[in-house]
């Protein structure tokens, strides 16, 4: 006979306020094996905890029923206590009478308080056949994974390595850096980005405990906290990394040309090339799509003999090489090499992208002068098209107005309708450099609103006022093409009630953050959720930020959703913190509420292996030595398993037990609640 | 609307000029025309709307524009300013470019001339009121003080508003 207690919490005046405690109390009592029934103010504080733990103590119940709030936050709580004073902590079980009742039904007190009554003549049924439970625990890999090699990336990867794990850090590009090395300066204290990030960059590069897997990606990723398999594609280079120097001179003997996309499209690059000249690794690659196969010489053919000379005919790049890294002879590999690592823990850090200004038609892309913002950081870098200088794309002509247009594609119901959080900041640090640079350049900046929320930012925004950049609030309905390679910007200005016109040079448009598309299938190898169609889900918008529904994988940067480099650097190292745990502890809990197989009454039909959401459930063939016969069983892995339950209720022989959910404990409840 | 850099770089130089320090510091958030007794009463180009107008060049257009002389002076607006525009002295200046162009509302010429002529800009007969409630009839101001009155006249005569030839 299962001696239980009950104890309903008041929660100051949330249940309380609309329940009738004592009624749901005396209920309680009247209950089956219900030995003692108490109710308190706040039962999650210390006297309340410590009145469940005296009844234990002292013999008088063995199986505790709290009444109150979610278990969501508050059954560990209970859990410990009760673990405390000597209890198996899986004999608990909750009924929540503040969100299922107190708080839906708050104009009802009478049907409230019934309702609360069945959750807890529920929760009772169940604790009557409760049973002990234990925790397990697996080995954990001593190793983490961050993809994604941008200034989050690179900060988690920093952190991982500094605290002593060993990491691997796989970038898609040839070289690390992402996005931030594009950009020229950064606010609010313009700093040049390059100085602030190739150290960086070289410190993680160099890092003993970090291994760097530059133009690489994961293909695969199986297992669970503590033991992930990452196979990582690393992509064809066409060049030999360990002999390339990084001089350059392929590059610019490589007559191929292609749309340099560091720079935004805004200059050309060679199908040999090096990203940037800060690149980590300094490496050149054969972009083999824009490859033109001079001299014949297509990858994995012999050259040509010279008759005149008996030498073989080079491709020039692989003449230019003179360190002799370049040998087309080598087999043609799309696929690239798999590298299969083991990481114990993962952080995804894979960024964002902006949109394409071909979306917005109103806008006119066809302009060679309406350009996105990340187009123009690379205009006014001096690692960039034109060195540094700003001239307009049409005709390299200095421009006398130019325009900035905010939120284009952000805000808007048609494109995103999240803010991208940092447009406002990034448009009023290039207006602020430009007019730094070119006092008589007439800027003229077009808000919704301004947003600067950050330290240091408002007063970055209001010392632009004063430099003499125009602000308009209203955004630009539309630009026209003129003739001369104008555009005419038809606006508003909601401050003076007036529309406002005029002619511009160069308009900036600040296209909207998102992921890019490859983000999808990331998601599906590692199991990633997204917020409706935008963003990576972290596990709880405020208190998991770093965390997903997977364990041991966490999120950081703008995959997580649109935030500024600061921003970025502080949940990126708050990730590799969250990421450090499992590998610290050198185990991983597995919680006992979990599903378990019995092998004896499963049939192999094999229906939930596909419907396990957590890629838990394989097929495993055993051989049965005494009948000669080889057996197919499902198995379940117990650190991937979440204990949902789906292939419990889907399996036909009735061969999966859920620990904590089993049949004779939901019966009881039904019995409860349909008495 | 046309947005001309010129016509904005220039009203900016002459509303600085003329005592209007603070303009470009605004960001538009309205406090000073939500506390203004003058835009209350009806004026529609006041702080926050005039110092707009102003930041987008158009001083010229609003030459003629009498609202700024429904600024009572209280000052509230630069109290609550909270990026220390002093909207105030940006209404002020903008009135000074008007005296100046001679563009005065009608409202304010009769002020000027109370002023010249009683040393107060508003000026009622008090002699009844105060009678009634047990005063001396006159004011020991100007008003009732010839030489007072005379000096008044010297220092408007030669001040920068004597050269408006109002007088």
């Amino acid at each position: 006979m299962a001696k239980v207690g009950v104890y309903v919490c008041h929660c100051g005046s949330n249940i309380a306020g609309v329940i009738d405690v004592s009624a749901v109390r005396d209920f309680a009592e009247s209950l089956p094996d219900v030995v003692i029934a108490r109710k308190d103010l706040f039962m999650c504080s210390d006297s309340g905890q410590e009145m469940v733990k005296q009844d234990v103590r002292d013999g008088l119940v063995d199986r505790v029923v709290v009444a109150a709030c979610t278990p969501r936050t508050h059954e560990p709580i209970f859990r410990a206590a009760i673990e405390k004073a000597g209890l198996n902590k899986y004999l608990f079980e909750m009924a929540n009478i503040r969100d299922q009742a107190s708080w839906v039904h708050g104009n009802d007190h009478e049907g409230a308080t019934e309702k609360a009554k069945l959750a807890v003549a529920s929760a009772v049924g169940k604790a009557r056949y409760l049973h002990p439970l234990h925790d397990k625990f697996v080995d954990v890999t001593n190793a983490a994974l961050v993809i994604g090699a941008g200034i989050g990336g690179i900060s988690a990867a920093l952190e991982l390595a500094n605290m002593g794990h060993k990491t691997y850090l796989v970038e898609k590009e040839p070289s690390i850096g992402g996005i931030m090395a594009q950009l020229d300066k950064t606010f609010p204290t313009n700093d040049c980005s390059a100085c602030i990030l190739t150290p960086m960059m070289v410190q993680a590069f160099n890092h003993p405990n970090i291994e760097t897997l530059a133009y690489s990606e994961v293909a695969d990723v199986d297992g669970y906290i503590g033991n992930f398999n990452v196979k990582v594609r690393q992509k064809q280079t066409y060049v030999d990394w360990k002999k390339c120097t990084g001089c350059g001179d392929c590059a610019d003997k490589c007559p191929s040309k292609t749309p340099d996309l560091f720079n935004g499209g805004l200059s050309d690059r060679r199908a040999a090339y090096i990203m940037f000249p800060q690149a980590v690794p300094k490496k050149a690659v054969v972009d083999i799509e824009h490859c033109i196969n001079c001299a014949g010489r297509t990858i994995g053919t012999q050259p040509k003999i010279n008759e005149k000379t008996g030498k073989a005919i080079l491709a020039p790049c692989e003449r230019a090489c003179r360190a002799g890294a370049i040998d087309r002879s080598l087999p043609l590999d799309p696929g690239g090499t798999i590298k299969e690592i083991k990481v114990g823990s993962i952080v995804v850090a894979t960024g964002y992208q902006v949109m394409d200004k071909g979306w917005f038609k109103e806008m006119a892309p066809a302009s060679p002068n309406v350009i996105t913002a990340l187009q123009l950081e690379r205009l006014i870098s001096a690692t960039g098209p034109t060195g540094g200088k700003l001239l307009r794309p049409s005709d390299n002509e200095k421009p006398h107005t130019m325009t900035f247009v905010s939120c284009v594609g952000s805000r808007d119901v048609n494109f995103h309708t999240h803010c991208s959080r940092f447009c406002c900041m990034y448009m009023i640090k290039q207006a602020r450099l430009l007019k730094e640079k070119y006092p008589d350049l007439v800027i003229n900046m077009h808000f919704i609103d301004v947003r600067s929320a950050g330290k240091g930012y408002d007063e970055y925004y209001t010392g632009a006022r004063e430099m003499g950049i125009n602000f308009f609030k209203g955004k630009v309905g539309g630009l026209e093409m003129l003739p001369g390679d104008q555009l005419r910007v038809l606006a508003y200005d909601m401050e003076a009630g007036q529309s406002i016109e005029y002619n511009s040079d160069l308009v900036i448009l600040a296209t909207a953050v998102e992921l890019p598309p490859d983000a999808t299938s990331l998601a599906q190898k590692l199991g990633l959720q997204f917020c409706g169609n935008d963003f990576f889900r972290e596990l709880h918008p405020k208190l998991g930020p770093v965390e997903t529904a997977v364990a041991g994988l966490f999120i950081a940067g703008c995959c997580q959703g649109p935030k500024d480099i600061p921003d970025t650097v502080s949940q990126a190292k708050g990730a590799a913190a969250a990421a450090a745990v499992p590998l610290a502890q050198g185990r991983v809990k597995i919680e006992a509420t979990i599903s378990e197989i019995d092998s004896q009454k499963c049939s192999g039909c094999g229906i939930c292996e596909p419907l396990c959401p957590y890629h838990a459930i394989s097929m495993r063939d055993y051989t049965d030595r005494a009948r000669g016969v080889i057996e197919r069983h499902a198995v379940i892995e117990m650190s991937s398993c979440k204990g949902c339950g789906v292939c419990t209720s889907a399996c036909p022989s009735a061969a999966i037990k859920l620990h904590g959910y089993e049949d004779e404990q939901i019966y009881a409840q039904i019995a409860a609640l349909t008495a | 609307m046309i947005i001309d850099q010129k016509k904005i770089d220039e009203t900016i130089k002459i509303i600085k000029a003329n005592g209007g320090h603070g303009i470009q510091k605004c960001v538009q958030c309205g406090a000073c025309s939500a506390i203004c007794p003058g835009v209350k009463a009806g004026f529609p180009l006041l702080c926050r709307a005039l110092i707009k107008d102003l930041l987008n060049g158009q001083l010229e257009e609003n030459i003629e524009n009498s609202s700024s002389w429904g600024c009572q002076a209280c000052n509230r607006c630069t109290e609550v300013c909270p990026q220390g525009v002093r909207p105030q002295e940006v209404v002020f200046a903008f009135r000074r470019y008007q005296a100046n162009e001679l563009a005065f509302s009608t409202s304010s010429v009769t002020s000027q001339m109370n002023l010249y002529e009683t040393g107060h800009a508003v000026f009622t007969d008090p002699k009844e009121a105060r009678r009634k409630v047990g005063l001396p009839e006159e004011t020991p101001t100007s008003a009732f003080n010839e030489a007072a009155q005379q000096e008044i006249r010297t220092l408007m005569d030669n001040s920068p508003m004597g050269e408006l030839g109002l007088f």
